[in-house]
């Protein structure tokens, strides 16, 4: 018996106009998993995040968080449902610091008050949970390195502690060792028991993390792939459209 | 793993208790204000005695009080030229109605009312019709000093009760009410953008919108609740002007107002890009407005010279802000 899902997606369609940029798609996430999301430019991934995270409403289908239908009419409403989402433009506030990034929206407070202090307390504790090294909580965002933002941004995603974390390129333009870091975060979420969600064009990142493969081409859904019963050339074939699944088999899961 | 990826910054930065980059301008500014002190004290002895100094403090409250919310909008990342006009109108909205026989206190909260609602407005068309905040501010100015000429035929209004005008005319320990009120709604405003959610959420607002939205901030209802709180808080301070000078007036205020509040605020270090912004900078900044207007004066200098000064200042106070936030925020740029 396969257990409720975080996250379920059914039938989801989203129109533009005459463009269609979902067309019925299906999607779960279950907690303790990593499913990555894979496909070319313009196959609807990003507006498959958009519509997790709320800021886009579908035209038809459901979005169900823990076996409950829910309708997200703003980002917020998918984040008080759970959901976290790590935008590939990081979505943090250069001017402020990497305590208040942590806490954006959700600073602590005493009495009408900012507990500033909690704040960086909290903030240090966390980031040295995680072994990653900030020396200054304090530091302005705008003062740190794309990799760096990146790892704020992820940590925030952790720290927020949505049951479903859905991560947007979380390795683009990182270097190897950052790329690395991002990577063990993804894993920490995973054995934390997030459903974690991995949009990402990073093939070897996702053959390495992922527990299922779902690919996108041209607004639907191609396959839904165990990690194990799959590889790197059947996830390209599929994303390319060189293969194609058979209709019987359509459904996995 | 282990990389301690974000330590190679920190390390130029050790932990520091206050961040004084962020007072530097105002620090400059306070050199500025030292320095035209000398040189005005040098033209005029009687510009540092005490009853001059009081006098100039008291011509900065009222556009101070102003600045305050102003300060916040432009922290949030838009902007309001209304505010000139609010000032005049709820001050003609209070005084026809005190002149027509309604008690005071209910004239004056009628008058705050209204700078309240045009400040909803001028909200609501830059949240649900999406003009930018200027435009939106600009179309609600025109509108509005319409309204006040068109309300009073262009002529003042006066005749206000005394227990009115005594509130703007008042002393305690030898210092203007004006200034102890400006005082307090500088606390306020403070607390307000520095040690408050409100605050931390108005100013990530400002620094990335998307962001703030994408992470729960309503910044939405947060911009309503700013314009509201600037369009009563003008209002207000009309009202005060009205008291102290027993007339309102349709044109007090005006473009001249809504430039003078928007620079001091700049002048103050407040960015126009949003984000980055404090009520002292800001205080700082309607205290040189005060004391280039007072000391210009009382140095017999013809006062048409004063906008040179403060064209210059401005241009100064900004070059120097940007040049100062490049270096900083290089780091991280690369």
């Amino acid at each position: 018996m396969t257990p409720t899902p975080s996250l379920e997606l059914r039938g989801i369609t989203k129109r533009f106009g005459h463009v269609t940029a979902l067309n019925s798609v299906d999607l779960t996430a279950y907690m303790g998993q990593v499913l990555a999301v894979v496909g070319d430019n313009g196959a609807g991934k990003s507006s498959l995040i958009k519509t997790i995270s709320g800021v886009y409403r579908p035209d038809e289908g459901t979005i169900k968080v823990d076996g409950n239908e829910r309708a997200f009419h703003a980002p917020s409403d998918a984040k008080d449902a759970g959901i976290a989402t790590v935008f590939q433009d990081l979505a943090l506030v250069e001017v402020l610091d990497v305590a208040t990034n942590l806490f954006l929206g959700q600073v602590p407070r005493r009495g009408p008050f900012v507990d500033r202090r909690r704040m960086e307390r909290e903030s240090r504790a966390f980031l040295d949970e995680l072994n990653v090294t900030v020396a200054n909580v304090r530091t302005p965002i705008g003062m740190l390195s794309g990799g760096q933002r990146q790892i704020v941004a992820i940590a925030r995603a952790m720290r927020t502690g949505g049951k479903v974390v859905l991560l947007d390129e979380p390795t683009a333009a990182l270097g190897v060792r950052e790329t690395a870091q991002a990577a063990d975060m993804i894993r920490r979420l995973r054995d934390r028991g997030n459903a974690v969600i991995c949009v990402s064009h990073d093939m070897s990142l996702v053959l390495d993390l992922a527990d299922r493969i779902q690919v996108m081409r041209l607004g639907r859904v191609a396959t839904v792939r165990e990690r194990a019963q799959t590889s790197m050339d059947e996830i390209i074939g599929f994303i390319t459209g060189a293969v194609t699944e058979e209709p019987a088999k359509g459904v996995l899961r | 793993m282990s990389a301690a990826t974000i330590a190679t910054n920190a390390a130029k930065h050790p932990e520091r208790s206050i961040d004084w980059g962020r007072y530097t301008q105002q620090l400059g500014i306070i050199a500025v204000l030292v320095l035209l002190g000398l040189v005005f004290q040098f033209t005029n002895p009687a510009f540092l005695s005490g009853s001059n100094l009081i006098e100039l403090l008291r011509s900065a409250t009222l556009y101070f009080m102003v600045a305050c919310p102003m300060t916040l909008i432009l922290v949030a990342g838009a902007l309001d030229f209304s505010a000139g006009a609010v000032y005049a109108i709820g001050a003609v909205i209070s005084g026809t109605m005190m002149v027509a026989g309604v008690p005071w206190p209910l004239a004056l909260l009628a008058g705050v009312a209204a700078g309240i609602g045009i400040g909803l407005c001028t909200g609501a068309l830059s949240v649900y019709l999406k003009l930018p905040s200027l435009i939106a501010s600009l179309a609600v100015f025109f509108i509005v000093s319409g309204v006040s000429v068109v309300m009073t035929n262009g002529q003042d209004v006066y005749g206000f009760p005394e227990a009115f005008t005594n509130i703007g005319g008042g002393n305690l320990f030898g210092v203007p009410n004006l200034i102890y009120m400006a005082v307090i709604v500088g606390i306020v405003f403070h607390v307000l953008l520095e040690q408050t959610p409100f605050g931390y959420n108005v100013r990530a607002m400002g620094g990335n919108r998307a962001a703030a939205a994408a992470n729960g901030i309503h910044v939405q209802k947060l911009d309503l609740i700013l314009f509201a709180t600037l369009g009563g808080v003008t209002a207000l301070a009309g009202l005060l002007g009205a008291a102290r000078l027993f007339t309102a007036s349709p044109s007090a205020g005006g473009t001249a107002m809504t430039f003078q509040v928007v620079t001091a605020v700049i002048i103050g270090g407040t960015s126009l890009f949003g984000g980055i912004g404090t009520i002292t900078g800001s205080a700082l900044g309607a205290l040189l407005f005060a004391a280039i207007n007072n000391g210009l004066a009382i140095a017999n200098v013809n006062p048409l010279y004063q906008n040179i000064f403060v064209g210059i200042i401005l241009a100064a106070a900004v070059t120097i802000d940007q040049y100062r936030r490049s270096r900083r925020f290089k780091a991280g740029r690369s």
